[in-house]
């Protein structure tokens, strides 16, 4: 059978023959033909990918281990090799160890908040709230569609300290409040608050998504045997919700931990860096001209990503061993009747 | 497998040769720092020009009365906006693509001559005594010059008038004991801030080198190879600086955008800033208003001092027309062509004799930022200026905000500095 297949091109060998018999197979001109066809209409995404893909993720990766700078620009090769200088550089800087607990801190009171206010928005807009439903969609979604620089004015006037429509508010309660943007307890906090109600919108629409896949039935059922409103939330609306958490948890988490415009429009990075991010320090370094470091902080940065991600999926994610944790979920629901 | 393993082999001996491929030469861009003669007799070809905002605008037509002197000549201008400036530039020097001339901001000029990109700016065809020293000084890299001054502006002192001579004190201080008492004593007669000063953020260390100098520090050496930033001069300008947010005389927070408002309204006594600020004023104030108010040049502690800021021209090594580039260039820094400039864009002229005719020699307000202009001093030009500004910003907000100690901020900054070093 080889023999036949071969014919074409050179003759192989006899004794090498048996050990190539199945390359020789993968070479026919069938099948030959057709990986040809397959690569010829895969190349279009394949150049895309290596050329605006790959390539750049390369190049950033040889940056991040030489000692590239701005000047080096019209001959990037001539360069020297540091290995992992930068990368100690980075760990070392106080300004990057400050800029790490500023993310650090806005990912971790932002995203479960962000998270917990959209899904009570959703629950609300699914259950109770059936008048103006589709008015409140809308004003949910809006800050998700509408432009930073145009928010951030908005913002700045709302959090003014003397006549801004959030201190006069608390003027109302006899509190006199904070200079906001100024203040270095209360900048972070505030690009917070901005940051909960700009990335609001997506996840109440996924949530909303979410919770037309939770069976009516259980719930029915459930009310018949007593379980009030919150033991079905707990047990039943919100292990139904898992994969949408994952998905909401995953996305929001990488959002927010590249978080970047909101100081970069609001207060770059003051005051007293008490808003600097990684990702800011990182344009600022690129800035510079530090293109090493300023790869190598990017590194750290995707790192941390990537970190975020897997505890998202163990914490959130689905159980390979069948439906075991959630069956006992469901039992113990039961259970509480 | 096999070809997994194979491809595997091939990327390792592609980055393994890669990476020893690379190191640096020993030549470094500004040694060859020689300029070549410019040959100005016989122009010919097309010239492309990028310039910024206002200017990348209105060049195209003035560039129209060189063309007509010579006429074998085209201009070509592109207008870049200022935000894509850096960037465009920088990734032009990269590839090799770039135009003849391109306005430069004075604070990009270290980056960009140690990229090796500018044509060092031939000694022969363009006078350096002609421009004020302080914007010759913002072109010069490692001692050699690689552009030449186009129009400048320089930082004084904005006074309401009104104010001060209720509170009966002099509205042009001309030490630095005079400045904290007359913006003690505006805030006596009701401004709620004596003088603003900027407490750090981008952009701080404009208001506070002034100081600096005026003390009598220094950023470096004279050879531009070391950091001075922990020399008591130094200290005594950031402790002279503190004492204006200690003593409650210049708010620590201003909010963005309220500055020209609380000026008008007479909250604020006064600030220091560029000549843009007279149209501002006006806009904010209604037309005249800038009439109430009196500039004065920035007081002297050794000695006077002003920052300097601004663009030069550099012609690029590179330059597909090159004689006539810098015959383009040569032209826009000849006193009566920086005169009709400032006539058409209201551009501060490079040029100290432009300065001496017309509407710059008759007006009270333009002849303070002249004197002003002969005093001025511009940052060094070095690659890793921005950064270092950068620093200077951080420290400056701690020291106006939390009380640092300065001798303390000095020496943070001189650390910091050192260890980023100049990029020479």
């Amino acid at each position: 059978m080889s023999a036949t297949l071969t014919s074409g091109k050179g003759v192989r060998p006899p004794g090498t023959a048996d050990t190539a018999a199945p390359r020789v197979r993968r070479s026919s001109p069938l099948r030959r033909r057709r990986s040809i066809a397959a690569w010829g209409m895969a190349a279009p995404f394949m150049v895309l990918f290596l050329v605006f893909t790959a390539w750049p993720v390369l190049s950033s990766l040889f940056m991040s281990v030489t000692d590239i700078k701005s000047r080096d620009l019209q001959n990037p090769f001539a360069v020297d090799f540091v290995g992992l200088e930068n990368f100690s550089t980075v760990l070392s800087d106080p300004l990057f160890q400050k800029a790490a607990f500023n993310t650090l801190y806005f990912v971790v009171v932002g995203v479960p908040l962000t998270i917990l206010v959209a899904l009570a928005i959703a629950l609300a807009l699914n259950t109770g709230i059936t008048k103006l439903s589709g008015f409140f969609r809308v004003g949910y979604y809006m800050p998700v569609v509408t432009s930073i620089v145009a928010v951030a004015v908005v913002w700045r006037f709302l959090l003014q300290p003397e006549n801004g429509l959030i201190n006069e508010v608390l003027g109302w309660f006899g509190i006199q409040g904070p200079d906001w943007l100024g203040s270095t307890t209360w900048a972070m906090p505030s690009l917070i608050m901005m940051s909960v109600w700009r990335s609001l919108g997506t996840l109440v629409v996924i949530f909303l998504a979410g919770l037309q896949s939770v069976p009516k039935a259980l719930h029915e059922a459930s009310a018949l045997d007593g379980a009030n409103a919150w033991q079905r939330l707990r047990n039943i609306t919100l292990p139904t919700l898992r994969p949408t958490m994952l998905f909401a948890g995953v996305i929001t988490g990488i959002g927010f931990l590249q978080f970047f415009e909101e100081p970069f429009v609001m207060t770059q990075g003051g005051p007293l860096n008490s808003t600097l991010s990684v990702a800011y320090l990182i344009y600022n370094t690129f800035g510079f001209g530090n293109y090493g470091v300023a790869a190598a902080m990017s590194y750290v940065l995707f790192a941390a990503v990537v970190l975020l991600t897997v505890i998202n999926f163990k914490v959130l994610g689905e159980r390979d061993d069948a439906a075991g944790p959630r069956r006992r979920w469901f039992r113990r629901a039961g259970g509480a009747s | 497998m096999r070809r997994t393993a194979r491809i595997s082999v091939a990327a390792l001996a592609v980055t393994t040769l890669a990476l020893t491929a690379c190191g640096r030469g020993d030549d470094t861009a500004t040694e060859d720092a020689t300029a070549a003669a410019v040959d100005t007799s016989e122009l010919s070809g097309n010239v492309t020009v990028w310039a910024m905002g206002t200017e990348g605008e209105a060049l195209g037509e003035f560039a129209e009365a060189f063309t007509e002197e010579n006429p074998d000549v085209t201009i070509d201008v592109t207008a870049v906006p200022w935000d894509a400036a850096h960037d465009k530039i920088a990734t032009a020097i990269a590839a090799d693509e770039v135009p003849d001339v391109s306005m430069i901001g004075t604070t990009w000029m270290g980056e960009f001559a140690t990229s090796g990109g500018l044509d060092p700016t031939p000694p022969d065809l363009i006078d350096e005594s002609t421009f004020f020293p302080g914007a010759w000084g913002s072109t010069e890299v490692g001692g050699t010059s690689y552009a030449v001054p186009w129009y400048v502006e320089t930082r004084v002192l904005y006074v309401d008038t009104a104010l001060a001579e209720q509170a009966g004190v002099s509205p042009t201080p001309a030490t630095w004991d005079d400045l904290l008492a007359t913006s003690k004593g505006m805030q006596t007669a009701g401004a709620q801030w004596g003088i603003s000063l900027q407490a750090g953020q981008t952009g701080a260390w404009q208001t506070f080198l002034p100081f600096a100098w005026q003390a009598g520090a220094e950023i470096m050496n004279s050879d531009q190879t070391e950091f001075t930033f922990d020399s008591p001069e130094f200290v005594k300008a950031l402790t002279f600086y503190q004492s204006f947010f200690n003593e409650g005389v210049a708010p620590k927070e201003l909010p963005e955008g309220t500055l020209e408002p609380d000026f008008v309204a007479g909250k604020i006594g006064a600030f220091q800033s560029g000549p843009w600020h007279i149209g501002i004023l006006d806009e904010t104030g209604g037309e005249g208003f800038v009439d109430t108010v009196t500039l004065a040049p920035l007081p002297a502690d050794e000695k006077q001092a002003s920052f300097i800021g601004g663009s030069n021209l550099a012609v690029f090594k590179s330059a597909e027309n090159r004689d006539a580039a810098w015959a383009f260039v040569q032209w826009l820094s000849e006193p009566e062509v920086q005169a009709d400039w400032y006539a058409q864009t209201s551009d501060l002229p490079a040029v100290q004799s432009a300065w001496e005719s017309g509407d710059l020699a008759s007006d009270e307000r333009l002849a303070v930022f002249g004197e002003q202009m002969t005093t001025a001093q511009a940052p060094p030009a070095i690659p890793t200026w921005e950064q270092i500004a950068n620093v200077i910003d951080t420290e400056l907000e701690k020291v106006c905000k939390t009380g640092m100690d300065p001798q303390e901020a000095a020496t943070a900054i001189q650390q910091q500095a050192e260890s980023i070093g100049t990029g020479l």
